[in-house]
């Protein structure tokens, strides 16, 4: 399967949706967005981790130290109750785009 | 927690977030490496772009380049030493200025809520003086609601036992002390519930300076008992050292104000409103939470009041302007006053500043275009170091940078080593003039601001242009290196006009006669408005003095003056002349007065006994009010008016500096006699007369202690400050001129250097050494002219600021500016020919082999 680009607005919005049902560390969420996609989109390092950083920065999720299913002490990412409002902020402008851009494909 | 916090919060620990950073992409590459992935990106390069979300990258990459130019400057301790060394002197000149200037202006007095002090001063429209009399004072400081407080000092000199001169002692209201925050060394300070009280025991304050001289430090001097003008006063305390109130000298000693008279005795300073009364500087400080405006308006209301009472002594529509109190520069304004339609003279204090500024500017101007130089040719110089780091994927904007930021640490080692110099030369200047003790000239965090600023502006100067041209791999150095020799050459050149002018001043002053007898004339100050003297016992008193002076060995004539010439005091006024403004300067003097000062009366006749409404002026005066008419018979709207009966030779007695002063002089007015100096010409040493004046005097009323000097000591101090004056401009003119020249020696080498090669094909061909040298000048000698005409410009204009201190030099005088221009291209043609004789050494047969 071809790699898709992704563009990095929605990088953002993906990893905000994936954290929503608990905290994961950065690979998880790489890995979840990839399974999810069926394995469409392919997240890579040079993205995931500036993104996450970003988000750090804005405060939409923090990190705490956990254990990964390996064994190894790693970082988590949480969500936090700001996060939490940014991602609906974007999946209600993300919808409103989508539902525009469908009914331009539908009719034109 | 918002972002900006969340930023900082990471910059705090940032080793630790990195180390985070780091761990987490190490567990996904291992993750990845499990299922099979590989990846081959730089995990460093990765890392540094994931950082930089949070927006500090660009603090490393400083970091990186200041430790890289540190190691640059530190693999060449000659180009830094002599870079730096240039900087010290460019911007410590500028720091010395600025500092002055932050101590005058911008610093707070060292004294207790400086801010809210306003020092008034009186003005109505046709009259202003900076000294009110003392009931005026009183009346505002009873009836006033909007000032918290009111301070009045009177400064009055006493004879003190034991010591040779009069000291100076300063008469204040007793809240004067406890509201300006003094503290005592010893004892206590004024009480201002007991010591102005009207059955107060006379009480003194010392000064600490006075306390140690004249008393050893001596602690146990509370309680003892010191005679002032031979009057016992008890001694309460001692000032502590930094204090030295609202005067720039230290005063010897304070004195409640309330006492004046006992000390000085007969004085009428309490109840006298007339403007002669010597009077207090008042001061004030504005109730909380109102404005000076406010002040401003109650005062104004108040001396209307006032002015219905005391009609003449209080004017019509005066009103009380407070400027800011609580700075040096408050200071410098003495007790001046003045009448007519002129304009306040206003201390020159500003455009001083200004020009001295615009100096130093200038040598950091020249300093900045050597050290551009420098850089231009270690620019060269490091070509194959910049083409390789072009090579290995250096960005134009990443080079550039790299090199600016070699130029602003060089400026940051300059703006230091400038502080340095700045706070020498400052506190060496103010040590050879006798400045006040407690006006420190250590630098403030102004003049430590001031100084880092100086520094990055001249990076901007002369780092910038190299930097972008050592960026952009373009080898135009020549062009560079012109314009900043023409900057150079043109700040120096203004630097030595104006050195010239000076020195052409001083000469002048020096050799000239100033329009009146000064060598062989003592000025005898009786003080008697200080001992309270009514103008008919004055007059008694003055004409005892003066047929007692006449009697003496040697004496030719004596006379009477308000203003004694070359003294430091002023009486300035203007009148309406056909439109336009005449400002003067007034003397009220009796008819013996010209003979005594050998001013010759050109026409007219002379100012008789008792005469009102007559007046003699300068004949320069004469020519500026009514040009092309006989001045004689013309009236001066002056007053109460008066008609021009006699024209006198032009002297400049009180502003000997400005040759645009003229004088006009009036006969003497009752109420001016206790205020009269008398002047006495002899024919025999004037030291000898001074010293028999004093015992003259003191004959006369043993309670008075005059002040006698000789008027040749008054001319010689004003020459002192034109000389220091024009010593410093030389200094710093030659300091500027060596360094352009230092520059022209460098940029001529170098070309010498770069066209070896040419010169030797054409003097294989046969060139002559005159061609040769035209050859390698000719490139210099189009920015040099440019220079030297810009600069002879910007002397021209520069020079207005001088022109009142110039001693009658015009500010165009052309001897200044020829001998200036003169010593400018004898130099720049040494520093230029030195070098370009390697020209004609070239060996063609060695110089094309070469390379």
């Amino acid at each position: 399967m071809p790699k898709q680009e992704m563009p990095s607005g929605a990088l953002t919005l993906l990893i905000l949706r994936v954290l929503r049902s608990g905290a994961l560390h950065g690979y998880a969420i790489a890995q979840r967005i990839h399974v999810l996609s069926s394995e469409v989109l392919q997240v890579e390092e040079g993205a995931l981790y500036p993104a996450l950083q970003k988000i750090l920065l804005k405060g939409w999720a923090t990190s705490e130290w956990g254990v990964s299913e390996t064994n190894r002490k790693v970082r988590f990412y949480r969500l936090t109750p700001s996060g939490r409002k940014r991602l609906e902020a974007e999946l209600s402008g993300y919808h409103r785009v989508h539902e525009a851009i469908q009914s331009v494909l539908r009719t034109a | 927690m918002n972002e900006s916090f969340r930023r900082l919060r990471y910059l705090l620990s940032r080793r630790r977030f990195d180390r985070e950073l780091a761990d987490d992409m190490v567990f996904h590459r291992e993750m990845a490496a499990r299922e099979g992935k590989r990846n081959f990106g730089s995990a460093l390069r990765l890392r540094e772009e994931a950082r930089d979300a949070w927006g500090w990258t660009w603090i490393d990459r400083l970091c990186q380049d200041v430790r890289y130019a540190a190691r640059m400057l530190r693999k060449s301790p000659g180009f830094t030493l002599v870079a730096v060394l240039m900087l010290a002197i460019g911007i410590g000149a500028n720091v010395a200025v600025f500092g002055f200037f932050d101590l005058m202006v911008l610093r707070p007095l060292n004294v207790r809520d400086p801010g809210t002090l306003l020092r008034f001063h009186r003005r109505a429209p046709a009259s202003y003086a900076f000294a009110l009399p003392y009931p005026e004072m009183a009346f505002f400081r009873e009836y006033s609601r909007t000032l918290s407080a009111v301070l009045a000092l009177n400064f009055t000199k006493v004879a003190v036992e034991g010591e040779e001169k009069q000291l100076d002692a300063n008469f204040v209201t007793a809240n004067y002390l406890s509201e300006l925050g003094a503290t005592a060394r010893l004892g206590r300070m004024f009480d201002p519930n007991r010591d102005e009280a009207a059955d107060a025991d006379p009480v003194v304050v010392l000064g600490h300076g006075f306390w140690q001289r004249h008393f050893g430090a001596d602690p146990l001097v509370v309680g003892r008992t010191i005679r002032l003008n031979g009057k016992p006063a008890t001694v309460i305390g001692v000032a502590a050292s930094d204090f030295s109130g609202l005067s720039l000298k230290e005063p010897a000693l304070w004195a409640p104000i309330t006492q004046q008279p006992y000390f000085a005795n007969g004085s009428h300073l309490l109840t006298d409103f007339s403007v002669e009364s010597s009077g207090v500087q008042m001061w004030g400080r504005v109730q909380p939470g109102l404005t000076p405006k406010a002040a401003e308006e109650e005062l104004r209301s108040l001396a209307a009041e006032l002015h219905k009472r005391h009609p003449t002594e209080i004017w019509e529509k005066e009103s009380l302007p407070g400027e800011p109190g609580g700075y040096a520069s408050s200071l410098t304004i003495g007790n001046r006053r003045g009448t007519g339609t002129g304009t306040e003279e206003r201390d020159p204090i500003y455009s001083v500043f200004a020009l001295v500024g615009t100096l130093a500017l200038l040598i950091l101007a020249v300093a900045c275009g050597n050290v551009g130089s420098l850089l231009l040719a270690r620019g060269a110089a490091r070509e194959r170091e910049i083409a390789i780091r072009v090579a290995v994927g250096a960005g134009n904007g990443r080079l550039i940078r790299q090199l600016f930021t070699e130029s602003l640490v060089l400026a940051l080692l300059g703006s230091m080593a400038g502080l340095a110099v700045g706070y020498a030369v400052l506190r060496s200047l103010m040590v050879l003039t006798g400045s006040p003790a407690w006006l420190d000239p250590a630098p403030d965090w102004r003049v430590v601001v001031f100084a880092i600023g100086a520094g990055f502006a001249s990076a901007i100067l002369f780092g910038l242009m190299p930097a972008l041209q050592a960026g952009r791999q373009r080898h135009r150095a020549i062009v560079t290196r012109q314009v900043l020799i023409g900057a150079q050459v043109a700040a120096s050149c203004v630097l030595l006009i104006v050195a010239g002018l000076l020195g052409r001043a001083l000469d002048h002053a020096m050799s000239t006669h100033p329009g009146f007898e000064y060598q062989r004339v003592v000025s005898i100050d009786p003080g008697l408005s200080r001992y309270g003297y009514s103008p008919a016992r004055a007059q008694a008193y003055l004409d005892t003095l003066q047929s007692r002076l006449r009697a003496l060995p040697g004496v030719e004539s004596v006379s009477l003056a308000l203003v004694p010439p070359l003294g430091d005091i002023s009486i300035g006024a203007g009148f309406g002349v056909d439109g336009h403004d005449v400002n003067v300067q007034i003397n009220h003097v009796d008819p013996q007065f010209f003979q005594t000062m050998k001013i010759p009366l050109l026409r007219g006749r002379n100012l008789m006994r008792g005469e009102t409404h007559a007046i003699v002026v300068g004949e320069s005066m004469a020519r500026r009010a009514w040009p092309g008419q006989d001045a004689l018979g013309k009236k001066v709207a002056l007053g109460e008016g008066y008609t021009v009966v006699g024209i006198a030779g032009s002297a400049r007695s009180a502003k000997l500096e400005d040759s645009d002063s003229v004088e006009v002089y009036l006969p003497i007015e009752t109420a001016d006699l206790p205020s009269l100096f008398v002047l006495a010409k002899t024919a025999a040493s004037p030291e000898d007369l001074a010293r028999s004046a004093v015992t003259v005097v003191r004959a006369i009323d043993p309670n008075t202690f005059p002040e006698v000097q000789l008027l040749r000591t008054g001319f010689r101090l004003k020459l002192e400050i034109l000389e220091s004056a024009a010593l410093a401009v030389s200094l710093l003119g030659s300091v500027a001129q060596l360094l352009a020249c230092l520059g022209i020696v460098g940029l001529v080498a170098y070309a010498v250097s770069q066209r070896t090669k040419e010169i030797g094909i054409r003097m294989a061909l046969g060139a002559k050494p005159s061609q040769v040298l035209s050859l390698v000048l000719r490139q210099f000698s189009r920015p040099v002219a440019a220079g030297l005409l810009v600069g002879v410009g910007a002397a021209a204009a520069l020079s207005q600021f001088l022109r009142g201190g110039l001693y009658g030099i015009s500010n165009l005088d052309p001897t200044a500016y020829l001998a200036a221009i003169a010593v400018f291209i004898l130099t720049v043609a040494v520093a230029a020919l030195l070098p370009a004789r390697r020209a004609l050494r070239i060996d063609p047969l060695r110089a094309l082999r070469y390379e």
